[in-house]
């Protein structure tokens, strides 16, 4: 196991080499830098703008730039700098990042609280009213796109004031109570929260149902079901817990797509994690920080699928990482 | 150099102000601030509508927090429309009267030959920690600016000719800033450097962490301000909240001191329609920004929203289209140095004026603004709009709707429809076309394109509208030189004065968009608006300044260096809870007067 993980651990140097790389050519193939909206300004001179490009690396051919990189990151753990704010990167994404990753396990949560209980519901009442009802209203909201979701429930909370228009905090946060703060930040993260995650929940439901069908087939039910066993204790003590085990697998590559996966909702709800302050970096095309914000998520994918594997090792006793 | 601490506390003074918190009335606004920290000798008395009251909070939407809060590193404007109420500047611009204001600076002389300025300051001015304000802050203050190591534009800013301004303090209360050359706009490049607090940041400078100091990042307390406003604290992606500076020097007219808010929010948000949204809910109190189409349901909006729309009058900013005139300055890939960057056929048509002023008359102004601007919207005919206070000058004009006169010129040139198309074609058959890029986050400016394509069509040219990335295009015109026309324009300088605008005027600026950076004039009317514009700004003579900048005017429109187009007219709603509100069409144009800003007393019964 622990080979394994090792063996994980060094794969992973490499495809963060290559994110990194394609990440910065991409970054220096789109038209316009860092100081596009400078040079707007007729104040600015051209010896200055010239002065600043020097100072950070832009007038360098990218690979000269990822060289210079690289040599930071090996050599003194530096990240760069984010020429915009004039601060570390790594500081400047420490801010998104809990942010991101409360957003996103509350979306999990939902995704996963609803998809479980509604698969089964499903499954059980296979091709009964409620399997078509669930069915139909989980993929007509699997076909809206995330941004028009949102920007619904936007505009429904600045009609009807029961939830506020975006952002994490309000205004008073630092005058409520602790019991205050949690009900205000649970307002706050509902709709996101729900935009994301029933975006997956369609699938996950499906796949809930189909792997409970499958076991509800099997021969061991029906043997449960011939002792007499009571229906509740057959589908939820002996078919749901082996029913559950692709789930985890999934379960582990949902982790890993928790960052990248609330993207849409952070910029279309203000939420002030990663999935902003990367998109402001490719805004301003900041490129240390968009590097530095794509490696990131890329970590957390990394991370992801590992825990994937060693839950399904833990799920599973037929399959062992050596 | 012996200095008076600032603001000896009176614990009796403070013991008071408890009490009449204590006993305050209550209502909307919850705390009764109580200044105890005693004016300085010179307050600086700010004129408003009213006599406002303490307390309140004011929040205001931005799309991005400040980048920084160091004003010498940032200058896009979520990091300046912060920083300027941080920190205060010798002489500043006072956006409703549009004339400049002495602020730290209480009054100035001129030397006879104009060359040298003396400053006084006002005495007893303090920054937010208390610590005396004087003119060591105010020297260091310039030197940090020139410090060439920082790459600051604001070097730029006090570069008069080719050299820097020389600074001097020989007293404490006194600046004396030389000029090497007279320069009419010499008082904007001053009052453009903010003042920072020597007594914190010398030490930094000297040790090399000047431009990562006052990040934003910073720890509230850490940042001591010379302005109306502190740090009060912020969330990074959130919020930043500020408050009052105890120690300000402002004062309103019954002598109390400024601001009266106690906290100012900037709120993030993704964009203008969720700024809007938040507005309609309430978490907002006004918007800095709303576009004409809106401005009807705002206006019905009015008495169930609680809030008001402000008719701010034409906006400074305008909007303009102009022809690719660059030539190629380094050979490459078979370019030959000074030919047309663009196709040499469309170069002929382009360099020709009355192609351009052909342009200029087949496009309805009236009509674009009614449907483009939905009747709010006014014609400008030059860098100055009619919103422009003091240099709007009436009797400049350009080629206005005149489809006849377009097609009479289009002829002359020898510009017909050989083979009934309905597209006019030159002497070698080519048809009369060009594509026009335009940047395609802004609205009215891709439908402006579509307008213009309408129009030329009438007149048998054939416009390919191409809205592009706004970064893509800024590459475009200044780099690359990739387009044949681009419609942009120009944002208001601050303060708008012609002076301000050298790098669009002279044929070698870096934003004589058209054809930048000539080495030596190449036609002979951007030789004259050259020499005009050295005489406009090279005198204090300000009726000699009118004179050279109608004359500007007259030769460009003239010429039709650029096509212009109509500039909107402003309006903006913020909610009827706060007095003294008045917004203008120069940025920040809700907040440059929020210090004056108070909330009304509820009416009674209501």
């Amino acid at each position: 196991m622990r080979t394994f993980i090792l063996r994980r651990v060094l794969q992973t140097i490499p495809l963060l080499l290559g994110i990194s790389a394609l990440t910065f050519l991409l970054i220096r193939l789109a038209p316009g830098d860092l100081l596009s909206d400078l040079s707007l300004n007729p104040s600015v001179s051209p010896a200055t703008l010239a002065g600043l490009r020097h100072r950070f690396g832009l007038d360098q051919p990218w690979y000269v730039q990822y060289g210079l990189y690289l040599k930071n990151v090996f050599l003194r753990l530096d990240f760069g700098e984010s020429f915009s704010r004039h601060q570390p990167v790594f500081a400047v994404l420490r801010e998104g990042l809990f942010n991101t990753l409360l957003l996103a396990s509350s979306a999990a949560a939902v995704t996963w609280g609803l998809a479980i209980p509604l698969g089964v519901i499903a499954a059980v009442r296979q091709h009964g009213a409620a399997d078509r009802i669930l069915s139909v209203l989980a993929f007509a909201w699997l076909s809206v796109p995330e941004v028009l979701s949102g920007l619904l429930l936007l505009f429904l909370a600045a009609r009807t004031g029961w939830f506020p228009v975006g952002g994490m905090h309000s205004i008073d946060w630092d005058e409520l109570s602790v019991g205050g703060r949690a009900i205000d930040l649970v307002r706050h993260l509902a709709l996101p929260a729900l935009v994301t995650g029933l975006v997956p929940l369609a699938s996950r439901m499906r796949q809930m149902r189909g792997a409970l069908l499958d076991v509800l087939r099997l021969e061991y039910v029906t043997t449960a079901r011939a002792k007499g066993l009571p229906e509740w204790s057959v589908v939820m003590k002996h078919a749901l817990r082996n029913a559950l085990n692709p789930l985890i697998t999934l379960f582990g590559y949902t982790l890993g797509a928790l960052v990248s996966g609330s993207f849409v909702a952070e910029i279309v709800f203000g939420w002030p994690g990663l999935g902003r302050i990367t998109y402001e970096a490719l805004t301003s095309r900041d490129p240390y920080l968009v590097v530095g914000a794509v490696m990131m998520a890329a970590v957390v994918l990394v991370i992801g699928n590992l825990i994937a594997d060693l839950l399904l090792a833990a799920a599973d006793p037929r399959i062992a990482h050596e | 150099m012996s200095h008076t601490k600032c603001g000896a506390v009176g614990v009796a003074a403070v013991l008071l102000g408890v009490a009449l918190a204590g006993c305050g009335g209550g209502g909307a606004v919850r705390s009764a601030y109580v200044d105890h920290i005693p004016l300085p000798a010179d307050t600086m008395t700010f004129v408003a509508d009213e006599i406002g009251r303490y307390g309140g909070r004011f929040v205001i939407g931005a799309t991005s927090g400040p980048k920084t809060l160091n004003p010498v590193m940032g200058n896009e404007s979520s990091s300046t429309d912060v920083m300027n109420l941080l920190f205060t500047s010798l002489a500043d611009y006072d956006n409703g009267r549009q004339v400049d204001l002495p602020v730290f600076a209480k009054r100035w002389d001129v030397s006879a030959d104009g060359l040298t300025w003396t400053f006084h300051l006002r005495h007893g001015a303090c920054f937010s920690d208390g610590h005396p304000m004087t003119s060591e802050d105010v020297t260091f203050s310039f030197a940090v600016a020139a410090d060439s190591s920082l790459h600051s534009p604001l070097r730029d800013v006090l570069t008069v000719g080719e050299r820097m301004l020389e600074i001097s303090a020989p007293d404490p209360y006194t600046v004396v800033v030389k000029s090497p050359e007279v320069s009419a706009v010499l008082l904007a490049a001053i009052g453009s450097i903010r003042i920072l607090p020597r007594h914190v940041l010398e030490p930094r400078w000297k040790a090399g962490e000047f431009a990562s100091s006052y990040s934003a990042a910073i720890a509230p307390e850490s940042l001591v301000t010379s302005g109306p406003w502190r740090l009060k604290s912020q969330t990074p992606g959130e919020k930043v909240v500020l408050e009052r500076n105890p120690y300000w020097f402002g004062v309103d007219a019954a002598g109390h001191r400024l601001p009266y808010l106690d906290e100012l929010v900037f709120l993030i948000v993704p964009d203008q329609n969720t700024a809007s949204l938040k507005f309609q809910a309430g978490e907002i109190d006004g918007l800095d920004n709303v576009k004409p189409e809106d401005y009807t349901s705002y206006e019905k909006g009015q008495q169930a929203g609680h809030y008001k729309l402000y008719d701010l009058g034409p906006s400074l900013n305008t909007n303009c289209l102009w022809f690719n005139l660059a030539r190629v300055r380094v050979a490459a890939r078979g370019r030959k140095v000074g030919a047309p960057v663009v196709d040499p056929v469309r170069y002929a048509w382009f360099s020709d004026a009355r192609f351009r002023r052909a342009v200029s008359c087949a496009i309805d102004r009236d009509g674009m603004i009614r449907s483009v601007l939905f009747g709010f919207g006014v014609k400008n005919w030059s860098l100055q709009t009619p919103g422009n206070k003091q240099w709007y000058d009436p009797s400049v004009v350009g080629p206005d709707h005149d489809p006849d006169t377009s097609r009479r010129l289009l002829a002359e040139m020898g510009l017909k429809d050989r083979n009934g198309d309905g597209v006019l074609e030159d002497s070698g058959g080519h048809p009369v076309s060009f594509t026009l890029k335009t940047n395609a986050d802004n609205n009215v400016r891709v439908q402006m394109t579509n307008f213009i394509k309408d129009d030329l069509a009438k007149v048998g040219v054939r416009v390919v509208p191409a809205p592009v990335e706004f970064r893509a295009l800024v590459n475009n015109v200044r780099e690359d030189h990739q387009y044949e026309a681009a419609l942009l324009g120009f944002s208001t300088a601050i303060p708008p004065d012609p002076g301000m605008s050298g790098n669009v005027y002279r044929s070698a600026g870096a934003t004589h968009w058209w054809n930048s950076m000539q080495p030596r004039p190449e036609t002979e009317a951007e030789a004259r608006i050259d020499e005009l514009f050295a005489r406009n700004v090279g005198t204090l003579d300000v009726a000699e300044r009118h004179r050279t900048a109608a004359e500007i005017g007259r030769i460009w429109n003239e010429q039709a260096l650029t096509v212009w187009l109509p500039s909107v007219v402003m309006k903006l709603p913020v909610s009827d809870r706060f007095g003294n509100v008045h917004p203008t069409p120069i940025p920040h144009r809700l907040l440059w007067n929020i210090d004056r800003v108070y909330v009304k007393p509820p009416a009674r019964g209501a």
